[in-house]
Formats: structure tokens, C-alpha cells, sequence
């Protein structure tokens, strides 16, 4: 298990380092002069050649390219153009807003849908089996724009029930995150936010929960299960369940996947101050420090979530976890 | 009696038909007895068990004239009831795929330690140590408990699972193939294993094979299945000394290591029906050098030739001809 923590974690890094390198390239392939994207062009000439100098940006490209992992590495992130404010310490902010929401859907959807996934092949072809494939087909074939609107067309504009965008109410003052999070008002407006992750993410762990449980169903340790005389409810959960999350597990890499993009809309749909949003408004100020950093902070933590699946199936499974063969 | 058996039926209703994987059988087995079963692949020796320990699928449907465990009728007995009292208490099983009957995901003493405490109210600690008992008896080091199965050989996931079948100090252990898929080294250790526990469990053995020598080595009765249907059953000296059954007499041609090793082998030609159609007469019919007219036509009554011999056939009236004829080559050709 250590060997393999190990050789994850480093994986882990060296897609990091990856990221970090395509953002690079990427940022200087852009249109125009490479410097427009770290040095605001609203400055006047002298400002900008200081700071040319200042960013290296005089040097051939690959100092430029190890003054920039140096200055990743130091948090050294430069400024934002529109508020001169540090990249960090916007990102700060941002970064729990959107580790909440992402956290709580994701987690919501993987319970969720583990349960659903387990009760539908329990009792397969069952109404709930049969309903919840369809619904499951139905959302997600929505994108989530178009789940998140009807939501807050219906829910929010009509029926007031629920705020129309926002992670507090306007001119709250927050001072931490954990302010926010012991906040009646902050639960209020992360429901359909939530809602909408979840109807996007919920079908593929509910729908791989059922197929490798049904799987799992079939297998001779489950009727011997049952031969040994334990409860129904033991071998569903205890035998069946246990061995078919392993298998949930290895997809919601796939479903981190698409956790960016996704995070990305949702934010937007409801104005929800967190990275993706902020990725989005710095695109269009052609903020280029904030954009590259924002992008460069989710995928790290899209990686981080990875890494942790990764973690989390090794210790599901002892064949990893103990390793070793069989014996004489 | 322990286990009474009388007229079971199991029939799988699939979509192509009626599979009659077990269609009328009838045995009984006693206390402290092992009953030996044997049979080709195929003729209903695991559906036998399954609706024994009521994992027979819900297409199946299972009928008998008396099913009854100590007099306890198993067909009327509310699941909960026979999960608790009857499962691993009164039976308990060693199955036949062992290598795949352990959870891959729980250490094997735990699996062990959870059909203990599900039947009983032992602590987690008196349950260990029953666990270390109990390898110690079939021949595994206790300290192995704490290991995954697959850490484990196939030799000694059998032996666990013995164990395991021994927990409880059962009536009844029921073993499928207990021997099957494993090698030949293997297999003769385990069977050791198992003969010497026969002395020192008062367990009664139901003992399922194709593998006639196995039985032979073991049981105190045997009966020889073939396609749902019981051929004939007695004492183990009478089948093999004084067999009745055409079918047994083919099988002991087939495996002449038993008894008289200067006999050639020869095998029984054709194969055995398919289990969907319905057989009106004698299933062995079709392959039986010694089929009359009558035995297409009429199932063959269980006759007791002797006390505790049984024969389902028409022939037996002719038994010193058909023994005599069974012993040449050319009359097993098709
Ligand atoms: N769930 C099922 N549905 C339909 N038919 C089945 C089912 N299970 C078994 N059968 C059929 O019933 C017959 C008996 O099967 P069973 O497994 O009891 O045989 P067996 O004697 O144990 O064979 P083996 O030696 O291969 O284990 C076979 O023809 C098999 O195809
Ligand atoms: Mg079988």
C-alpha cells in the first residue's frame, strides 16, 4: 500500500507539472504579443519595461519557462490586471467557494447514486429500477445550463422559494469560510446549485453502481453468502455493495473528468463567486494572470480529487492494499 | 432419519421450456451417515443442493411429497425461520466452486468468524478462537486466518472452507464437488483430510461428485444420479458388488480402478438427454444396451430389491444375464 500511495502521489505531481507546462505553451501561443498577457497593456511604457524586465520577459523562452515553475512554485502569481489585487489572494477566496460546492455535489451524487445503484439491481427491473435508467438517461442528456435555468426559472422567479444566484446575500460580509458555512443563508442558496451538479453527475455512478452490483449479484461468494444464512440486508450491503463500489471508484476519475466544464457552467448559471465563474469574468477582461492561474488551481484540485479515488481504491481493495500472491 | 426426502422436484422454468434438473427424487440420510451422490455433469447434483439450502433461483419451482430436516417440513418453513435455525446451524455447506466462495474483499477468518456470530452469540474473541481451532483441525496454521483469500492456494481455500462448513457443529455438511479443480496431489490430501474427519465429527456428509472413486473411498450409501433422476441407491458394498442398474454397471465399467483393475474400460456411448424435453419413460432408454419396449413408455418405479436397495428399472428380474452381458465390450456399442 505505501508503494502504491507513493507512486500515485507522484503521478499525481508530474500531471501537475504536465498542466503547468501545456499553460505555458498555451498563454504564449495566444494571438498578439506574449507580454500583453502578463503585463497590462493599460500601462505606460516605462511601467511595462520595468516590469518586462522584472517577469523576465526579455529572456529566451526556456528562462522564461523556468522563472515561471519558479514563480508557480513561490505563489508568486502576479497581479490581476483589473484590480492590481495579488492572483493569490483572489484565488483564495474563490478556490473554498468552489471546493464547497463541487464538494458537496459530488459527495451528494456519489451517496446518492452508490444507494440508488444498489437498490435498483437489488430489485432489478423493478418501478424504481426502470424509472430512475430513464431518469438517469434524461439528465444526462441535459446539459446543465438547461437544467440549472429551469430550475431557477420555475423554482427561483416563480415560486420565489429559492435565491436567483449568489453564495450569500448581497453586502453580507464574509471573513472565512467558516462563516460561510455556518450560515442558514449559505445552505439556502447552495440547494439548486447542487441540485443541478447532482442531476448532472448522479447517473453515472447510480448507473455503474447497478451494473457492477448486478455483476457482483451473480457471483458464487454471494450465494454462498446466502448459504451461510446471513440476513438479506447483510449480503446486499456487507458482500454485494462493498466489492461494487470498487468499481464506482475507478469510473469517478472519468466523472472528474468532467467536473471542470461542468463547474464552469454551473457557477456561471448562478452567479456563484467561485473559480469557474472567475475563470469565465477574467477570460472576458482578458485578466490573463487570473485566467491562467484560476485554470492552473482547478486542475490541481480536478488532480487532487483523482489522486484521492486513487487512495480511496487501494484501501478498497486488499489485493492492493496487502498485495502478495498465493501461497503453497 | 435426518433428512427425508420423498418425490423432490426442481424445475427451472426458462423461456426454451421446463428444465427438469431434478425430477423426482427420493432419499433419506441418517445420523452420523455419509451419503455419497454421484453423477455426470449436468444431471442435477448441485440443483439437488441448492433447493436444499433454498438458493434455488425464483424460475425455479420445487415440489415434493415430504421434504423434511428432523421432521421439520423445509417446504413450508418461513425463510427467516430456516435461515436462522436451519442454515449452517443444521446444514451447512462446503460449495462447489470454493475458489470463488470466499469474499475477495474480507480476511478468511473474518468470513469464518461471521457464520459464527450470525448463528450464535458468541463474542468476536471466542469466535477467533473457534476460527484457530478449527484450521488447526483441518490442517491450515491458524495465524492464515488473518490473510486475504487471495493470498490463499486452492488447496487451502478448500480446507477453509471445510472449516468454515464446520463451525457450527452442523448435522448435516453438504459438499459439492469437494475435490473437483484441484490437482491430483491436492486432491488426495484434502480426501485424506476428509476421511479422518469423519471420525471425529458426528456430522452426517452429503457427498456430491461425478467422480465415482471419490465416493466410493467415503460414503456409507450411495446413489448414482442421471438426468434429475436417482438410478438406483444402496449400501456401497451392494452398488459396487451387486449393482441393478444398467446405468451403474456402465459406470463401473468406466471406472474400473475401484475394484477389479485387469478390466479394460469402457465407456457408456451417447450422452445424456437434454433436461427440457419431457421424458415419459425411463431417462436411460436412449443408451441402455438392455432397453425393452415398455421402458420408453413408462417411468420405472423405485423398486427396493433389497432393504435400503433401490433400482428404478424394469429389468431387474433379468439381473444375471444383464450382469454377465455388461462385462463385454461389444455389448456398450452403439
Ligand atoms: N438457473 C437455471 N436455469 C435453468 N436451467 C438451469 C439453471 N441452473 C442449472 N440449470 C440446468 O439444470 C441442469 C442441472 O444443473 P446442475 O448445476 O444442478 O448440474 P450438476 O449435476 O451440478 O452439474 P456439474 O457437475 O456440472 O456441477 C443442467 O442442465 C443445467 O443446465
Ligand atoms: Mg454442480
Amino acid at each position: 500500500m505505501k508503494a502504491y500511495i507513493v507512486q500515485r502521489s507522484l503521478l499525481s505531481l508530474l500531471t501537475i507539472f504536465a498542466v503547468a507546462t501545456i499553460l505555458f505553451i498555451l498563454f504564449r501561443l495566444l494571438p498578439g504579443d506574449p507580454t500583453a498577457q502578463v503585463i497590462s497593456p493599460a500601462l505606460d511604457e516605462v511601467a511595462q519595461a520595468r516590469l518586462k524586465e522584472a517577469y523576465g520577459l526579455d529572456q529566451p523562452m526556456i528562462v522564461q519557462y523556468v522563472l515561471y515553475l519558479k514563480n508557480l512554485v513561490t505563489l508568486e502569481w502576479g497581479r490581476s490586471f483589473t484590480t492590481s489585487e495579488p492572483v493569490f489572494d483572489v484565488l483564495a477566496y474563490r478556490f473554498w467557494n468552489t471546493l464547497l460546492l463541487m464538494g458537496i455535489g459530488l459527495s451528494f451524487s456519489l451517496v446518492l447514486g452508490v444507494f440508488l445503484g444498489m437498490i435498483m439491481a437489488w430489485w432489478r427491473n423493478g418501478p424504481l429500477d426502470i424509472g430512475a435508467t430513464i431518469a438517469a438517461m434524461v439528465s444526462q442528456s441535459a446539459p446543465p445550463f438547461i437544467t440549472g435555468l429551469l430550475l431557477l426559472i420555475v423554482l427561483s422567479y416563480r415560486l420565489g422559494m429559492f435565491p436567483t444566484g449568489g453564495m450569500m446575500p448581497p453586502g453580507t460580509n464574509i471573513s472565512g469560510v467558516w462563516d460561510v458555512v455556518t450560515s442558514a443563508q449559505f445552505y439556502h442558496h447552495l440547494v439548486l446549485p447542487t441540485i443541478t451538479v447532482a442531476a448532472y453527475y448522479l447517473a453515472t455512478p447510480m448507473l455503474v453502481m447497478r451494473d457492477s452490483m448486478l455483476e457482483v449479484l451473480g457471483s458464487d461468494y454471494i450465494e454462498f453468502a446466502q448459504a451461510k444464512g446471513l440476513p438479506p440486508h447483510k449480503v446486499m450491503i456487507r458482500h454485494a455493495a462493498r466489492n461494487a463500489l470498487m468499481a464506482v471508484v475507478t469510473v469517478s476519475s472519468l466523472l472528474l473528468g468532467f467536473a471542470i466544464g461542468g463547474q464552469v457552467v454551473v457557477e456561471t448559471v448562478f452567479s456563484w463567486p467561485g473559480m469557474g465563474l472567475l475563470m469565465v469574468e477574467a477570460a472576458a477582461r482578458h485578466d490573463y494572470p487570473v485566467a491562467q492561474a484560476t485554470f492552473l488551481a482547478l486542475a490541481v484540485l480536478i488532480i487532487l480529487l483523482n489522486w484521492a479515488a486513487d487512495i480511496s481504491y487501494g484501501w478498497l481493495d486488499p489485493r492492493i492494499k496487502v498485495g502478495g500472491g498465493s501461497h503453497g | 432419519m435426518l433428512l427425508e426426502i420423498e418425490n423432490l422436484k426442481v424445475h427451472y422454468h426458462t423461456r426454451a421450456g421446463v428444465v427438469r434438473a431434478v425430477d423426482g427424487v427420493s432419499l433419506s440420510i441418517g445420523e452420523h451417515e455419509v451419503f455419497g451422490i454421484a453423477g455426470e455433469s449436468g444431471c442435477g447434483k448441485s440443483t439437488l443442493i441448492r433447493a436444499l439450502m433454498r438458493l434455488v433461483p425464483r424460475t425455479a419451482k420445487v415440489t415434493a411429497d415430504r421434504f423434511t430436516f428432523r421432521g421439520r417440513d423445509l417446504l413450508t418453513m418461513p425463510d427467516r425461520v430456516f435461515r436462522r435455525d436451519m442454515l449452517w446451524n443444521e446444514i451447512a455447506l462446503v460449495p462447489q466452486s470454493a475458489m470463488n466462495s470466499l469474499n475477495p474483499v474480507y480476511r478468511v477468518g473474518d468470513q469464518i468468524v461471521e457464520a459464527i456470530r450470525t448463528h450464535s452469540t458468541a463474542s468476536r474473541r471466542d469466535a477467533e478462537s473457534r476460527v484457530a481451532a478449527l484450521f488447526d483441525m483441518v490442517g491450515l496454521q491458524p495465524d492464515l486466518a488473518a490473510r486475504y483469500p487471495h493470498q490463499f492456494s486452492g488447496g487451502m481455500r478448500q480446507r477453509a472452507m471445510i472449516a468454515m462448513s464446520l463451525a457450527l457443529d452442523p448435522s448435516l455438511v453438504v459438499m459439492d464437488e469437494p475435490t473437483t479443480g484441484l490437482d491430483v496431489l491436492v486432491q488426495e490430501r484434502i480426501l485424506r483430510r476428509l476421511a479422518e474427519l469423519r471420525t471425529r465429527i458426528k456430522s452426517s456428509i452429503l457427498l456430491i461428485t461425478h467422480d465415482i472413486s471419490v465416493i466410493a473411498e467415503m460414503s456409507d450409501r450411495i446413489a448414482i444420479m442421471y438426468a434429475g433422476r436417482l438410478m438406483e441407491q444402496a449400501g456401497t458394498e451392494a452398488i459396487f458388488d451387486e449393482p441393478f442398474h444398467p446405468y451403474s454397471l456402465g459406470l463401473q465399467n468406466a471406472f474400473p480402478s475401484i475394484r477389479a483393475l485387469d478390466r479394460s474400460l469402457i465407456s457408456i456411448p451417447g450422452s445424456p438427454p437434454n433436461l427440457i424435453n419431457a421424458i415419459p419413460g425411463c431417462v436411460f432408454a436412449e443408451r441402455c444396451p438392455f432397453v425393452r419396449e415398455d421402458c420408453r413408455t413408462a417411468r420405472p418405479p423405485d423398486l427396493e430389491i433389497a432393504a435400503g436397495h433401490r433400482v428404478a428399472c424394469l429389468r431387474t428380474a433379468d439381473i444375471a444375464q444383464i450382469r454377465a452381458a455388461a462385462k463385454e465390450k461389444a455389448t456398450w456399442r452403439s
